[in-house]
């Protein structure tokens, strides 16, 4: 219902609708000739049916109601039919129009226009044929039931039938043309105007004639209305059956017409009128349709040339224009046209080249085509004009400025009905730029191809489902197979290169890897492990991106599979040299660190975090590097620290600082810290790396040192011995206190005197007598390295030559080379004065030990007596007589008493002096190893045993007790007995043996002094004072020794010596012995 | 007595005795020459010595080969023989050598074996005369 009421037409249309079909209501009361029937010509079916076909479906109920109630309305005024029959009669009629306007759209579709034959002819059977068979059946029906004007069944239908037919043909086309033009304008040209007119006037003429029935025959009226329909085909038609209709019913109601007449004939006129109008609009409507149907084909036509005439218009300038060259050859093949293209290409037309006694095409060829070119395009020309087969070839033509071009030449044949050829067509392409291009393109292919098989790098190419399509060369060499060679039965061959080729442990996850590629169109990207040809599995990474077309289905999946396997194990090695650095530093014993640039900490290895026992994340709790300062570095170094961190962290440069620090155990520790910035590549510094090392027991072990050096320093420098330090060339580095103050003079004063220092020392101080030899031997140290040692003199700094002993020695490295000589000089000069006089004496005692025993020294002593006795009692007597003389001689008695004196006091003097020995004699017994005196008494005797040619063997046993001995006195017991020993062999001629034995026996130490000589003949009296067996041997020295010996608690004895010689025997008793 | 003194030669190494002796025989009247060894003795020659008193420990010709030397040129001329060591003097070559003396001699005793020696040496040269 909404769809209806939606639809619902305009009400003034609705209106005027419903006035016309009043007045159709009137016009068909007006023509009803049958009095009482009521059935007459029936306008309003055929409007409403026009109105219906030109309306929308959904509008029809409105259009239908509308009519409802027009022709109740009319109902009232004209035909007075009870009110159920008068709404049946309308149902008839409604049902009429609906199912015509139905039947007409549904055979000629929407819009009826009735331009066609079959469009009227359809119209005319549908709509006034077959749709008032409904009406005249229902309107009828109706009057029979009702029983209107005693009107029958079968007498009303066909009355009924006729007059809606005619109201149908003439209404329904006149009110399509009238809606259907309502704004249409006249299309009319003045000859047409002229032609309607003179029509009109003939129209309106014949029909008074014939109508009025002046002319016999109403037929007459069909040329002109023929005509009418012919020239102005719908609207002539409509308008002429109108004015026909209209004309007619005007004679008919005036009763001048030929269908009226007397009441009999009514009902017959009636037919005749209806039928009259009927045959009329059928002819005209038909007619019309033929006329219009003619008049569209002659249209349809004229464009049809026209259309044609522009097409070829545009065809020949397409054969001109199209960039393709067009030649027209005849069946044999001999060229009759060539397109402007051609010719322009060429420089000539299709007949410029002919030559007697060649054919067209042959000479075309030849002067026009590549030489290269000609024959081949000949011979294939040739053979498709024999065979009839088309040809397409490629050959380079001369262009009109002489150039070869490439072109592509395709020749086909026309034929006609029966497949005879007409003639040939010809095409060529110019295609030089794309030969050139293709050639690039081979190349640019080429390059690439070579490109993708010489990248260093494993390429391949997957379809959009993942199946291998390609390998580029070194993935086969690296793989040793192509795509196909691992291909196995029952699996894709993904699977199978897979399985051939990637590491059993990677080959799971790498599936699964690319089929989420697949599945999802992600770039795939994976490392695994590649198996090479020669079976090593190398660790390749693997990456494969999509092309995508463009709608973004992937065309292809581009692969790459690079070898890093170098590459890993190179990373491999890198954390592990990474992780042994991080063991390394943790580990070392430094403690390391490293902040930021701005001072930071940013980390400590593991010995700085147990040195100090905090962890970097402590210094972050404590504000960082200030914190990590006032926390573990002694309060005195903190500022210092500061500072200098600052200054390096400011400036960049090193930092370097001693400092003590607090260990874990809370100790301060002497550190020495270190850092170095380390920069990138613009100069920047990125991070300080430094390094603490602990060096307190360095530090204090250097304080010891120094203490010790110092000491040593201070020692060298006061040892009561001039000490010199020389370079390996001999030149002095280095003097102590000693040496300065002996020479009186600084080392430095030395220099500058155009000699080196050490012959300047040695020029200026050596005496003159000792400086060659001094000279020499330092040279010879120097060049050999031998030790050095000399005595001689130097010059004191007052001038005094002293005496002194001067040894150096090399001092050297670990590889043996000198580094300094070490020198040190003795003054020396009062023990070689002592020792001048030490040799005196030892010579005057050994000249007197040679002259007498200790016998004769006594005898010595007496002479040194009695000579000063004997010129005393000399002079007395001189004296004596000087002052008894006459006159007594006093000057010579002073001169002589003044002799006495000076003489007896020398005599007191020796006197005193012997006095002064026994006295040291007495006095000086001390416990005394013996093997000492004895060694004193072998070397003192040394030198005359050599003379006299006798070995001594010297037997003394170890740890002898100590004996108390006056040392001089035993010492001259031994002498005296080895000297004794000595001379008693002077005589033998055999070896020559003297030998001395010392032991222990009991409380005792007994020596034995025995000689090879002639022995003693009487062991008992030898003792006895002057009793002597030598020459020159006064009998005292025996005697002497048996009473030193026997002084000394010990006995003194001879025994005869086997085979011959004798021995000397004494003990003395031991220290225990002795008291 | 003679208007010519006589001559008496002394050699001794030591120069203290040498003075004392020379000092003796000139208080009593003779004319000392003094030498200080042997060798200078022999070098003076033995020309106008009436008599030689020498020392016998001397570096040198000691006494005794002086006194041999001298008996073998100068058999006559007396020769005194004086040592300050007692143990030659105790020696067998020196026990009964008339001119013998241990020092420190008897001044008296020299002076009379002098004046003795030299009146035998006056008295042989008168009887030959």
């Amino acid at each position: 219902m909404i769809r209806i009421w939606s639809h619902r037409p305009q009400f003034l249309h609705l209106g005027f609708f419903a006035a016309a079909y009043v007045l159709g209501c009137g016009f068909a009361q007006s023509l009803a000739i049958v009095p009482g029937t009521g059935i007459s010509i029936w306008p309003p079916g055929g409007l409403l049916m026009a109105t219906l076909i030109l309306a929308s479906r959904y509008s029809w109920p409105w259009w239908v109601l509308g009519g409802l109630l027009a022709e109740l309305f009319s109902n009232v005024l004209w035909f007075h039919s009870p009110l159920p029959a008068a709404v049946l009669i309308y149902a008839g009629n409604a049902l009429e129009a609906v199912a015509g306007a139905w039947l007409v759209i549904r055979i000629c579709g929407r819009p009826v226009q009735l331009e066609t034959l079959q469009e009227v002819l359809a119209f005319v059977v549908v709509g006034a044929g077959i749709a008032p068979v409904i009406s005249a059946t229902v309107g009828s029906a109706t009057l029979a039931w009702f029983g209107i004007q005693s009107q029958s069944f079968t007498t009303a239908w066909p009355l009924w039938w006729i007059g809606d037919a005619t109201g149908v043909l003439i209404v329904a086309p006149l009110a399509l043309v009238v809606l259907q033009n309502w704004r249409g304008k006249a299309q009319l040209s003045a000859a047409q105007w002229i032609e309607a007119c003179v029509l009109g006037l003939i129209f309106l003429g014949v029909a008074a004639l014939s109508l009025s029935g002046y002319l016999p025959f109403a037929y007459i009226i069909m040329p002109p209305l023929l005509w009418a329909a012919v020239r102005f085909e719908f609207k002539g038609a409509a308008v002429s059956l109108t004015v026909l209709a209209v004309i007619t019913a005007l004679f008919t109601i005036s009763g001048a017409s030929q269908f009226a007449g007397d009441p009999e004939s009514r009902k017959h006129n009636q037919v005749m009128l209806q039928l009259f109008l009927a045959v009329s609009a059928f002819s005209a409507l038909i007619v019309a349709a033929i006329s219009r149907q003619h008049q569209l084909a002659v249209l349809t036509l004229r464009q049809s040339v026209e259309e044609l005439r522009d097409r070829e218009r545009e065809l020949s300038q397409l054969v001109n224009m199209v960039p393709v060259q067009i030649r027209r050859l005849t069946p044999a093949g001999e060229p009759t046209f060539f397109n402007k293209r051609l010719i322009d290409f060429f420089g000539l037309d299709v007949g410029d080249l002919d030559k007697p006694g060649m054919s067209r095409l042959a000479a075309i060829i030849q002067g026009l085509v590549h030489p290269d070119d000609a024959i081949s395009l000949l011979e294939t020309a040739r053979h498709s004009f024999v065979t009839g087969e088309s040809f397409s070839m490629k050959y380079r033509m001369r262009r009109a400025d002489g150039a070869y071009r490439w072109v592509d030449g395709r020749g086909e044949p026309l034929r006609d009905q029966h497949g005879a050829i007409v003639q040939w067509y010809v095409i060529s392409i110019e295609i030089d730029d794309e030969m050139r291009a293709q050639e690039a393109l081979r190349d640019r292919e080429r390059e690439l191809s070579q490109l993708v098989d010489m990248v260093p790098s494993l390429l391949w190419r997957l379809s959009p489902e993942g199946e291998p399509t390609f390998f580029n060369k070194r993935l086969i060499k690296f793989l040793g197979l192509d795509m196909a060679d691992a291909d196995k039965p029952g699996m894709s061959r993904l699977a199978a290169i897979i399985e051939a080729a990637v590491h059993p442990d990677d080959a799971a996850s790498l599936r699964e890897a690319l089929n989420h590629s697949f599945v999802t169109g992600e770039r795939f990207s994976k490392t695994y492990r590649l198996r090479r040809a020669d079976g090593v599995y190398r660790w390749v990474e693997g990456s494969a991106e999509p092309l995508l077309d463009e709608s973004g289905r992937i065309l292809q999946w581009y692969g790459l599979s690079h070898d890093i396997d170098d590459q890993l194990r190179v990373e491999e090695a890198l954390r592990r040299s990474e992780r042994q650095l991080q063991q390394l530093i943790d580990t070392v014993p430094v403690q390391i660190w490293c902040v930021t640039p701005g001072g930071e900490p940013a980390y400590i290895n593991k010995t700085m975090m147990d040195y100090i026992g905090l962890k970097l994340e402590d210094f972050d709790a404590q504000q960082g590097l200030a914190g990590a300062i006032q926390t573990i570095v002694h309060p005195d170094d903190r500022i210092p620290l500061e500072r200098a961190l600052t200054h390096s962290f400011s400036t960049g440069e090193a930092f370097e600082l001693k400092f003590r620090n607090r260990r874990w155990d809370g100790s301060y520790r002497w550190t020495e810290g270190r850092a170095d910035p380390l920069r990138d590549e613009s100069g920047r510094i990125i991070r300080w790396y430094g390094a603490n090392v602990d060096i307190h027991d360095f530090v204090t072990s250097q304080e010891a040192l120094r203490e010790r050096e110092r000491s040593l320093w201070e020692l060298v420098e006061t040892l009561p011995v001039m000490i010199d330090c020389a370079a390996p060339d001999g030149e002095p580095l280095y003097r102590s206190r000693q040496l300065r103050e002996f020479l009186g003079y600084e080392l430095e004063e030395l220099d500058g005197t155009g000699k080196s220092r050490l012959a300047g020392t040695l020029d200026a101080g050596v005496h003159p007598d000792d400086v060659a030899g001094v000279k020499e031997r330092y040279a010879y140290s120097l060049s050999t390295g031998e030790p050095y040692a000399r005595k001689h003199r130097l010059r004191r700094f007052d001038g005094e030559y002293r005496w002194v002993d001067t040894r150096a020695a090399a001092m050297r490295n670990a590889e043996g080379a000198i580094v300094q000589w070490n020198v040190i000089c003795l003054d020396i000069d009062g023990e070689v004065r002592a020792q001048g006089e030490l040799r005196l004496a030892q010579e005057s005692l050994a000249r007197a030990s040679q002259a007498a025993s200790l016998a004769e020294l006594s005898a010595s002593i007496a002479h040194e007596v009695n000579q000063p006795l004997a010129a005393v009692v000399a002079n007395s007597h001189a004296c004596q007589r000087w002052l008894t003389a006459e006159p007594p001689n006093l000057e010579r008695a002073q001169k002589t008493v003044e002799r006495i004196i000076r003489d007896a006091n020398a005599a007191a003097d020796v006197v005193s002096r012997i006095r002064a020995l026994f006295k040291q004699s007495v006095e000086t017994r001390h416990a005394t190893a013996l093997d000492t005196v004895i060694a004193d008494a072998r070397d003192l005797t040394a030198e005359e045993a050599a003379r006299r040619r006798v070995r001594m063997d010297v037997d003394v046993e170890i740890n002898l007790p100590p004996v108390a001995l006056d040392r001089v006195q035993i010492q001259q017991v031994l002498v005296n007995l080895i000297r004794n020993g000595m001379e008693a062999m002077d005589t033998i001629t055999t070896d020559r043996v003297l030998r001395i034995r010392a032991r222990r026996r009991g409380n005792a130490v007994e020596t034995e002094i025995s000689d090879l000589g002639r022995g003693v003949e009487s062991p008992d009296k030898i003792f006895e004072p002057f009793f002597t067996t030598k020459a020159h041997g006064m009998g005292m020295g025996l005697a002497i020794c048996r009473s030193i010996v026997e002084s000394h608690g010990g006995r003194l004895w001879a025994e005869k010596n086997q085979p011959h010689g004798a021995t000397f025997v004494f003990t003395l008793p031991d220290e225990v012995g002795a008291e | 007595m003679s208007k010519r003194r006589p001559v008496v030669a002394i050699v001794d190494d030591d120069p203290r005795l040498l003075e004392s002796l020379e000092d003796l025989l000139e208080s009593a009247g003779y004319a000392a020459h003094s030498f200080s060894s042997a060798g200078s003795l022999l070098i003076s020659g033995l020309s106008g010595v009436d008599l030689l008193i020498t020392d016998i420990g001397m570096p040198g010709m000691d006494g005794f080969e002086l006194r041999d030397w001298v008996k073998k040129v100068r058999p006559e001329l007396p020769v005194f023989l004086i040592t300050g060591r007692h143990e030659i003097a105790d020696q067998d070559r020196a026990r009964g050598i008339s001119g013998f003396f241990r020092k420190p001699f008897n001044a008296e005793v020299l002076l009379a074996a002098v004046d003795n020696a030299l009146s035998n040496r006056n008295m042989e040269d008168d009887h030959e005369s």
